[in-house]
């Protein structure tokens, strides 16, 4: 056990780490501000509904599948929830009404990918455009606001001490699917499917109920996430989240995990989180910010592929000349 | 219908069925729209595809290769933005130098992109995530947020989206749309008969096996990419003498419309399969879509809605047809053997 | 018995005035603030010219501490403008400058930093509900925006009007929405009568989606004789889709232009009048309005009176665009004709 995850920290989930150790220590080199809590807890804050919807989507890429249509479904959530509250629904029926539409989207990736089998990428590219068509329609040119206090406090303040709601679903859904993914017979299931879908099928496994499960679930999530960013910037547009799928992918597959499928986990996805989220907060106190932001991102995300590979080429090399 | 058997691949009856449902869509939006049949609505559904197209062609090389290319954004506003400098600065250039210098810049960043993903061994899709933004951020930081503007650009370059190449029975056919028409069947008579195209298709459909059997892989790989970015440059020139105005945010976005265009072309993203005039046909789809839904009366706020369900419906229906058809074509594949078997048994 | 009325008011805003009137405050140099300059995103050139402005104020004004010119990118505008926001509390600058993108949802980021003791003084675009800012330093007035729109319609389409259109940005630009609902307002005129607006379009501050529009608005709408385009891009695509259309002398372009990127079009006729004003004076008044307030030297408070060097004299008012906020208005607008605009482009 103990071997084994040593063995884990000497790949990926180690070179994540190691890089982490690093921007850690930079950051605290270079900002007196890094270290207190209220900088901890923005850190989160600031990108903490692309963070949850990542956690899904880790299931949805090791499952061999996209969605695309995240962010979309996180503006019309939050789209659906302040039109029903303009239009007079009390507050909590319109976040249930809200959690509906992230189901009734869900349910529709779900059809078209599991039973009609057509490819996720383009039943979810659709579904980002429809989507955020459905948004435009219920908020229009409009930014609606003035929801009740308790609502913003939810988005904006600390629940659990410094903790706000939105870390502490974070938190939880991270240890949940840590083990729906790794001790679950979903999560295995998962992880067939993404391998080998013909081997699945024909041992059996009902794939399309998992892949059903899984759109559904990660609609689910984009809906709550919408409802979340909606109560920490307090008022709602129909560009809410808009372009955040790509943000999203991004943290994924920094975090080890196939785009391909069937291999990757959720601790190589929390650490690449935790890489990102200090990372963007280190540059953001030294007064980096825009274009050059997210090309450091980039350049890191090619990095740290491309330079274990460089590594193990020379290793590789260096032993062919001994022998 | 054995004879059509014959003759027909697979790949052609998607073509095909994406072909009737463009027709079906162009009747019903006849039918709603006043004026539609005319030469305008042909330019307009043209010239805003044309762009799409050219970088479409290289991004199915690149697909087919079970990889993909989401830089060519990035790629098209660098290179609009280099060769609109150049030419604003020394406007008696000769045409074929802004051209070259926008293809050329294209290349070499196809080739980044082509050499970390072949010899790097790096994801293609982690590697242009990354140069999408790296691209763009040394734009902007080239460009110290300068505009090229169309003032500063010679009258041959700005006029040269009117310039007509021939007209035929009232349709104006642009040079521009031309050109990418030519790029496309170039590029579709490319990969269906030279050797070396066929190889992106051996590659895509299975890489252990195409390395057993000795093919030049890595090579492969690179000239898929470096083709993606030359065909993105060219499209970076298209845009710069469309636009006449180029900011630092040229062609930002247009990866997901290209990816969409493949995707709804038939192209599959995990390799192997789809062509160069698949790919085309899914981009005049959705500027069929796009363009006809911004005449429609309806209101502004519905019209993301309504494509995003056109789309949902043109790949549904995509997949439904071709069901239908492999269905008829293997139908007629078991007629064949059943009628050829007993002569097999006479035979001596 | 009206006109007493009036006079009355206008006593009564003189008086609420006067405080300020004979106490024009001037800067101090050399004090040094932490101020950061937002704009909306990077790389474009208004608000390139917007920085040169205030970086030109901070030289006026020596103050020692360097100005930091922050913003997000476009895709990515509303939450890279609230982490800039946040990060800038943290860091505990002593005023952030923004050019708010963000509508009402920058107001928790930026209530925290006022909260933290940070003046936040927005410019070009305000904070709808004025909530978490201290002053809009305003480039025009809005309503004026209105009128100097209708004007240049009327003036393009001739005594005998027609129809027009409009093509916005985002459906979610406040300025656009702010400024196309003041030119509704104006056009209710009986001066404006014959002017029949006829559709709103948005092309997203895209030149390819703007371009677009501005085709389908011509296909859609036959027989209109203007396109009026309030945003530094869809005016460029407008025109240059009438120019490759050959429509130059049935559809007219005119609204919100940058005139080095209008020079060409102007000069040929597609677009023979547009307005704009300057962003250069617009960052520099800025700078000075958030500089005082950090200092302390004025407060955000109608009736105070100050100097902004070469700008001449500005009060902070009520701001009578919105419910609430105040303002300083700079204006005024520079109206772009071929006999103009040459020298304007340089």
């Amino acid at each position: 056990m103990i071997a084994a995850a040593f063995a884990r920290l000497r790949g990926w989930e180690g070179l994540l780490l190691a890089l982490l150790v690093v921007i850690v220590v930079v950051n605290m080199a270079h900002s007196p501000y890094y270290l207190g809590v209220g900088n901890i807890i923005n850190l989160f804050q600031l990108e903490i509904e692309k963070i949850i919807v990542a956690l899904m989507m880790t299931l949805i890429i090791i499952n061999g599948e996209i969605d695309l249509s995240v962010a979309s479904v996180m503006g019309m959530s939050a789209c659906v929830m302040a039109w029903s509250f303009r239009a007079g629904v009390p507050l909590p029926w319109a976040m249930l009404a809200a959690m509906a539409s992230g189901v009734a989207a869900g349910l529709i990736n779900g059809f078209w990918i599991a039973y009609v089998g057509l490819p996720s990428l383009a039943v979810t590219l659709a579904g980002l455009i429809g989507y955020r068509g459905v948004a435009r329609i219920l908020v229009q040119d409009r930014a609606i606001g003035d929801y009740p206090g308790w609502f913003n406090a939810l988005g904006q303040q600390g629940l659990v001490g410094p903790l706000t709601l939105s870390i502490i679903i974070f938190l939880a859904m991270f240890a949940v699917l840590g083990l729906v993914l790794h001790g679950a017979a979903l999560g295995r299931l998962v992880y067939v499917i993404g391998n080998n879908l013909q081997a699945a099928r024909y041992s059996g496994v009902r794939v399309r109920r998992v892949k059903m499960t899984l759109f559904v679930a990660s609609a689910v999530v984009a809906a709550l996430a919408g409802l979340l960013y909606a109560a920490r910037l307090g008022s709602v547009r129909g560009d809410m989240a808009q372009g955040f799928e790509l943000d999203i992918i991004t943290i994924v597959l920094l975090g080890g995990v196939s785009i391909f499928g069937g291999s990757g986990n959720l601790l190589g996805v929390g650490l690449s989180i935790l890489v990102i989220l200090n990372l963007r907060n280190g540059m953001g106190l030294a007064d980096i910010t825009g274009n050059t932001q997210t090309s450091v991102i980039g350049a890191l995300l090619i990095l740290s592929v491309l330079a274990p590979n460089i590594a193990q080429a020379i290793h590789i090399r260096w032993k062919g000349r001994e022998t | 219908m054995t004879w059509l058997r014959r003759r027909i691949r697979p790949e052609q009856i998607r073509e095909f069925s994406l072909l009737l449902l463009i027709v079906v869509a162009v009747l019903i939006f006849g039918s709603a729209i006043d004026n539609y049949y005319t030469s305008r609505t042909f330019n307009r559904i043209a010239s805003s595809v044309m762009i799409i197209t050219v970088v479409a062609v290289g991004q199915t090389l690149v697909v087919l290769t079970r990889n993909i290319d989401l830089s060519v954004g990035s790629i098209v506003g660098c290179t609009a933005y280099v060769a609109g400098v150049r030419i604003a600065a020394d406007n008696g250039l000769p045409a074929i130098v802004p051209v070259l210098i926008a293809v050329a810049l294209g290349a070499a960043m196809g080739a980044i992109n082509g050499v970390l993903v072949a010899w790097g061994r790096v994801p293609s899709i982690i590697v242009t995530l990354g140069t999408l933004a790296i691209f763009r951020g040394l734009l902007v930081d080239y460009s110290g947020a300068r505009t090229v503007t169309t003032d500063s650009l010679p009258p041959w370059l700005v006029d040269l989206p009117r310039l007509d190449l021939f007209t035929l029975a009232g349709l104006h056919v642009k040079v521009m749309v031309a050109l990418a028409l030519a790029i496309v069947i170039a590029f579709q008579l490319a990969t269906s008969y030279l050797t070396f195209a066929r190889q992106f298709y051996a590659l895509g459909s299975n890489p252990d096996a195409a390395d057993l059997i000795g093919l030049p892989t890595r090579r492969i790989v690179l000239t898929a990419f470096v083709l993606s970015g030359a065909l993105s440059g060219l499209a970076g020139f298209m845009t710069l003498a469309r636009f006449g105005n180029i900011t630092v945010e040229a062609g930002r976005g247009l990866e997901l419309e290209v990816v969409a265009a493949a995707v709804v072309g038939g192209v599959n993203i995990f390799g192997g399969s789809g062509t160069v005039i698949g790919a085309m046909l899914g981009g005049v789809m959705i500027g069929t879509l796009e363009q006809s839904l911004l005449r429609l009366q309806i209101n502004e706020f519905w019209r993301d809605a309504v494509m995003g369900l056109l789309i949902l419906l043109a790949v549904a229906s995509d997949a439904v047809i071709l069901k239908r058809l492999r269905a008829l074509w293997a139908r007629a594949d078991l007629e064949m053997i059943a009628r050829s078997a007993p002569r097999t048994g006479e035979a001596p | 018995m009206r006109e007493y009325v009036l006079a009355g008011a206008a006593l009564l805003a003189v008086g609420m005035l006067s405080p300020g009137a004979h106490a024009q405050v001037k800067a101090t140099p050399g004090k040094a603030e932490n101020m950061v300059l937002l704009p909306k995103f990077l790389g474009i050139l208004p608000f390139d010219q917007a920085h040169r402005g205030a970086e030109e104020a901070a030289a006026e004004l020596k103050n020692p501490a360097k100005l930091q010119y922050l913003g997000p990118t476009p895709e990515n505008s509303v939450a890279g403008q609230i982490e800039i926001v946040t990060n800038a509390t943290t860091q505990g600058v002593n005023a952030i400058m923004i050019s708010n993108n963000s509508g009402d949802q920058i107001v928790p980021a930026a209530k925290k930093a006022q909260a933290a003791g940070i003046k936040v003084v927005t410019w070009d675009s305000p904070i709808p509900s004025a909530e978490g800012e201290d002053v809009f330093v305003a480039q025009v007035d809005f309503t004026q925006t209105g009128r100097v729109m209708a004007d240049m319609a009327l003036k393009i389409m001739g005594p005998e009007g027609g129809k027009f259109a409009i093509l916005s940005a985002s459906p979610d630009a406040a300025n656009q929405n702010a400024w196309i609902a003041a030119m509704q307002e104006a056009l209710k005129d009986p001066k404006y009568a014959k002017l029949q607006q006829v559709g709103i379009v948005y092309g997203n501050d895209q030149s390819e989606l703007s371009y677009n529009q501005a085709l389908a608005l011509v296909d859609k709408y036959p027989g209109i004789k203007l396109i009026m385009a309030p945003t530094s891009v869809g005016i460029v695509a407008a025109a240059k889709a009438m120019q490759d259309e050959g429509l130059c002398n049935k559809v007219k372009v005119s609204g919100l232009g940058v005139p080095k990127e209008m020079l060409a079009y102007t000069k040929n006729g597609c677009a023979p009048e547009f307005a704009l004003w300057s962003f250069v004076d617009l960052g520099y008044l800025t700078y000075y309005t958030a500089y005082m307030l950090a200092t302390g030297e004025i407060k955000a408070e109608p009736g105070q009176s100050f100097t902004a060097g070469r700008l001449g004299n500005y009060t902070i008012t009520k701001d009578p665009t919105r419910k609430a906020g105040l303002r300083v208005l700079m204006g005024p607008f520079s109206i772009y004709d071929a006999s103009n605009v040459e020298a304007a482009a340089k």
